[in-house]
C-alpha cells in the first residue's frame, strides 16, 4: 500500500488543473436538459477534446491518452474543483465507450469510439420499456433479420438526452421466440433515421430530460450490432455494471457537492441545528469514504482485478450520499429552498441537484435491485 | 379524557374530502398549472358555499363560530387534494388573530362571506403569499402585527412549487392589531395540517400505484422492499396525527405550552411529508420522475411547506429550549400537563 502521488501524478494534476483553469465557462451552462444548454454543453465536449481530455483512459488511437484509472480519478477531481459542466457525452464515454472496447470489433472501435471521444456524436441509450424496468428482461422490441438490415419495431422509454441526442444503443429482441434473458441483441442505431418517432417527457422540474422512442420498421445495418445475436443480455450486464460500478459517478463529484455543503452551513452556521451540523459532517466523511473505496476499486482492477455485483454497493452508496447531502442542503436553506432563483447558478443550484438526487436511486438499476443482488450474489441469502 | 374526533367533527371533515375529490381533483390542479392560473373561481366559491371561510368566523358575524381543531382537520384535507386556494391564510390563520385583536366585527363577516381576503406576511423572512387578490393585509413589525387595509405589491419570488404564488417583503404599514406571538404559531400549525394530508395523500398514491404496476409478473407491491418503504410511512402518518390535535388544543385553549406542542407538530408533519415524498417517488420508478405523474405536485408542497413558517432549525430551537432548557415540565405526569 502507498498512499501517495508519484511526481508524475502530479505534474498531470497540475496540467489538469491549468487548463480547466483556461477554459472553464466562467458562467454557467444552462442545464443539459434543454435544447439550448444541450448545445452548449456539446460546445463544452468539443472544447474537451481540443484539449485532448475526452476519455483520457481511451487509448491514444481512439482519441484518448492512453492514462490509468488513478490518472482518470486525479482527472476527475481537477475536472469537479474547477466546477466545470456536467458530460452529456457519459452514455457514450463512461458506459457504451468501455463496451465496445471489450465487446466490438476492430472496425467498430474505430468507427464509434473516436468521434465519441471528440463530442461529435452524443449518445442515449435505450434499455427500458414501458413493461421492462426492473425487469429488463421482459423487453419486448423487436428486431427482425432482413438481409443485411435489422427492421426494428416497439418502443422504448425514459431515454435520458434522447430529446437531442445523435445515436442511441439498446437491447432488442433478435428471436421473435425467445423468452427472458435468451434472443437478445445489443445494437446501436442513429437517432434520425427514418421511422423513429421521439416524444420528450418532461421530468419532475419541468425539462424534457428524457424521452419515449417509437420505432416503426426501422432498418439498421447489421452491422451495428455488438457482439454475437442474442448475446446481448450479457453485454447489456457489463455496461450496466460500468454504469453502477466505477465510472458514471466518480468521488470527486460528491466531494465537491460535500465541500460547497460545508461552505453552506458556514454561511447558516449562526441559525443551523446540531442535527444540520453532523449531517453536513455525515456529507463529508461519506465522501471521503465513497473516495478511498473508488481509489481502492481502482487499484485493484488496474492490478487485473474485477468488479462484479460488488457494482451494487457502490451504487447504492452514491446515490444515498446524493441525495441525503443535498436534502441536508435544502434544511439549512430553510426557507429559501423552496426558491427557483438560484437556478443557474451551479454551484448554488441545491433544489435541482435535489431534484437530480431523487432519482439516483431509481436509474442504474433502483436502489431496491442493488439490494437483492448484494443479498443473493455477494451474501449468498436464498432466492 | 376521550382523544377522540367526534362524529359531527368526522361528518364535516368527510363532506370537505368528498367535495375536493370531486371539484379538485388531480385533472383540476393539472389545468391549473398548465394555464398558469393557478387559482379556481369555481373552487373559491365552492369553499364559501360550505362554510369554509367562516368556519372560526363567530356565528355573530355569519361563521360557524368553529375551533382550531376542526380547521387543523380541514387543512389535512387541504394538503390531501394540493389545494392552493389561499383559504388556510385568512380564514385559518388571520380570523383567530382579528377575533384576538377585538372591534374587528366588520371584516370577520367579509371574510367569511368571501368580500373580504387578508394575505399574511411570514414574520420570519417577509414573504407573502396570494398578495394578489388581497383586500388586506397582516403584517409583523417590532413585535407587533399591522393591518393594511391598502397593501402594497411586493416583487414575484419563483417558488419550486408551481401553483404557489409568493412575493417578496413589503413594507408593513397599518393599524396595530395586537401582539404578533400568535401569528407564527397558528400558521406552523396549518403548515403541518397541510403536511399531514399531502403525506396521506403520497402515501395512498404509492400504494395504489404498487398494486397496479407489475415487474417480474407480479404487482410491485408484492416486493417486501416496497412493502416496506410504504409500511414505514404508515407508521411515521400514525404518530403524526395526534401530535397536531395535541397541538391545535393547546393553541386554541391558549396554554403557555403551545408553541412548543406547535413547533412538535410542525417538526414532524414537515418531516413526514418530506419522507414520505422520498418513499412515493422511489416506489413510483421512474414514473415518480415525470411531470406527467402528479407526484410531483404533493412533493414540491411538501418541501415549500417544512421552510415556510419556522424551518426545522426554528422548531427544533424551540424544542432544545423548552426540553432540555428546561422550561416545560417532563416525564411521564406530563402528558397534558
Ligand atoms: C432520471 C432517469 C433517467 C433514466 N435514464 C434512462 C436511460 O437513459 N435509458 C433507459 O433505458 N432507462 C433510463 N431510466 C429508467 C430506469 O432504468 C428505470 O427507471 C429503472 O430501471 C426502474 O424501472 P421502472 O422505472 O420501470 O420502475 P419499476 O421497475 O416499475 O419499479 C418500481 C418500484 O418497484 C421496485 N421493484 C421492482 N422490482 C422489484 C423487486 N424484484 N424487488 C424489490 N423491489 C422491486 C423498484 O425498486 C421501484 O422502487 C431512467 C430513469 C430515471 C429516473
Amino acid at each position: 500500500m502507498e498512499l501517495a502521488y508519484t511526481p508524475e501524478q502530479q505534474a498531470f494534476r497540475a496540467e489538469v488543473r491549468d487548463w480547466m483553469a483556461a477554459n472553464v465557462p466562467a458562467r454557467p451552462l444552462v442545464t443539459l436538459e434543454r435544447e439550448e444548454g444541450y448545445h452548449q454543453h456539446v460546445a463544452w465536449e468539443r472544447r474537451l477534446a481540443e484539449g485532448n481530455w475526452g476519455m483520457v483512459t481511451w487509448p491514444e488511437a481512439y482519441g484518448g491518452r492512453g492514462l490509468d484509472l488513478i490518472q482518470w480519478l486525479i482527472f476527475e477531481e481537477e475536472y469537479y474543483r474547477a466546477q466545470a459542466p456536467l458530460r452529456v457525452n457519459q452514455n457514450g464515454i463512461f458506459l457504451l465507450g468501455p463496451t465496445i472496447m471489450e465487446y466490438g470489433t476492430d472496425e467498430q472501435k474505430a468507427r464509434f469510439l473516436t468521434p465519441m471521444a471528440k463530442g461529435e456524436v452524443i449518445w442515449a441509450q435505450a434499455w427500458s420499456e414501458p413493461n421492462a424496468g426492473s425487469d429488463m428482461a421482459a423487453i419486448k422490441t423487436r428486431a427482425v433479420r432482413d438481409g443485411d438490415h435489422y427492421v426494428i419495431s416497439g418502443q422504448k422509454t425514459w431515454s435520458s438526452r434522447a430529446s437531442f441526442a445523435d445515436w442511441g444503443f439498446g437491447l432488442f429482441r433478435t428471436d421473435p421466440e425467445s423468452k427472458r434473458h435468451k434472443g437478445l441483441s445489443f445494437i446501436l442505431f442513429d437517432l434520425n433515421t427514418p421511422g423513429i418517432t421521439r416524444r420528450p417527457i418532461r421530468q419532475f422540474h419541468g425539462d424534457p430530460g428524457f424521452a419515449e422512442l417509437f420505432f416503426d420498421e426501422v432498418r439498421v445495418p447489421v452491422e451495428n450490432r455488438i457482439a454475437a445475436e442474442g448475446e446481448g443480455w450479457n453485454v447489456a450486464m457489463a455496461t450496466a455494471g460500468f454504469e453502477r460500478g466505477l465510472m458514471l459517478r466518480s468521488p470527486a463529484r460528491f466531494q465537491a457537492a460535500a465541500a460547497r455543503l460545508v461552505a453552506l452551513f458556514r454561511e447558516h452556521r449562526d441559525r443551523a441545528s446540531p442535527a444540520a451540523r453532523e449531517q453536513v459532517l455525515a456529507a463529508w466523511m461519506g465522501a471521503q469514504a465513497y473516495a478511498y473505496n473508488t481509489y481502492a476499486v481502482a487499484s485493484k482492477i488496474m492490478a487485473g482485478g474485477h468488479i462484479g455485483a460488488e457494482a451494487s454497493l457502490n451504487k447504492i452508496f452514491w446515490s444515498e450520499l446524493d441525495r441525503a447531502m443535498h436534502r441536508t442542503a435544502m434544511q439549512l436553506l430553510g426557507a429559501t429552498a423552496e426558491l427557483r432563483q438560484f437556478a443557474g447558478d451551479r454551484a448554488n443550484d441545491w433544489l435541482e441537484g435535489y431534484i437530480f438526487s431523487l432519482a439516483g436511486p431509481i436509474y442504474a438499476g433502483s436502489n431496491e435491485i442493488q439490494r437483492n443482488i448484494i443479498a443473493e450474489r455477494l451474501l449468498g441469502l436464498p432466492r | 379524557m376521550d382523544f377522540r374526533i367526534t362524529e359531527d367533527r368526522a361528518a364535516l371533515v368527510d363532506s370537505v374530502r368528498d367535495y375536493l375529490a370531486g371539484v379538485h381533483g388531480v385533472e383540476r390542479l393539472r389545468a391549473l398549472d398548465a394555464d398558469g392560473s393557478a387559482r379556481s373561481d369555481e373552487l373559491r366559491r365552492g369553499l364559501t358555499e360550505m362554510g369554509l371561510r367562516g368556519l372560526l368566523v363567530p356565528e355573530a358575524q355569519g361563521g360557524l363560530g368553529l375551533s382550531l381543531v376542526d380547521a387543523a382537520l380541514i387543512a389535512i384535507e387541504l394538503g390531501r387534494a394540493a389545494v392552493a386556494e389561499p383559504l388556510v391564510d385568512d380564514a385559518f390563520v388571520a380570523v383567530p388573530l382579528l377575533i384576538a385583536a377585538g372591534g374587528q366585527e366588520a371584516l370577520l363577516g367579509a371574510i367569511a362571506t368571501g368580500d373580504a381576503r387578508v394575505a399574511l406576511q411570514n414574520p420570519v423572512n417577509g414573504w407573502v403569499a396570494d398578495l394578489d387578490g388581497a383586500t388586506h393585509l397582516i403584517a409583523e413589525r417590532d413585535g407587533r402585527l399591522l393591518l393594511d387595509a391598502a397593501p402594497a405589491r411586493g416583487e414575484a419570488l419563483d417558488s419550486v412549487d408551481p401553483l404557489r404564488r409568493l412575493q417578496a417583503p413589503v413594507a408593513a404599514k397599518g393599524d396595530d392589531v395586537g401582539a404578533s406571538d400568535a401569528l407564527l404559531d397558528h400558521a406552523a400549525l396549518f403548515a403541518a395540517a397541510q403536511g399531514v394530508g399531502l403525506a396521506e395523500a403520497m402515501l395512498a398514491q404509492a400504494t395504489d400505484y404498487a398494486k397496479i404496476r407489475t415487474q417480474f409478473g407480479q404487482p410491485i407491491g408484492s416486493f417486501q422492499a416496497v412493502k416496506h418503504h410504504l409500511a414505514s410511512a404508515a407508521v411515521a402518518i400514525e404518530f403524526a396525527r395526534p401530535l397536531l390535535l395535541r397541538a391545535a388544543l393547546a393553541l386554541e385553549q391558549g396554554l403557555a405550552s403551545a408553541p412548543v406542542h406547535v413547533s412538535h407538530a410542525k417538526l414532524a408533519a414537515a418531516d413526514l411529508a418530506w419522507s414520505v415524498g422520498e418513499a412515493a417517488i422511489q416506489v413510483h420508478g421512474a414514473m415518480g420522475y415525470t411531470y406527467e405523474v402528479d407526484l410531483h405536485f404533493w412533493m414540491k408542497r411538501a418541501w415549500a411547506l417544512a421552510g415556510a413558517w419556522g424551518d426545522r432549525a426554528f422548531h427544533l430551537a424551540r424544542i432544545d429550549a423548552a426540553v432540555i432548557g428546561g422550561s416545560l415540565p417532563i416525564g411521564p405526569a406530563h402528558s397534558f400537563a
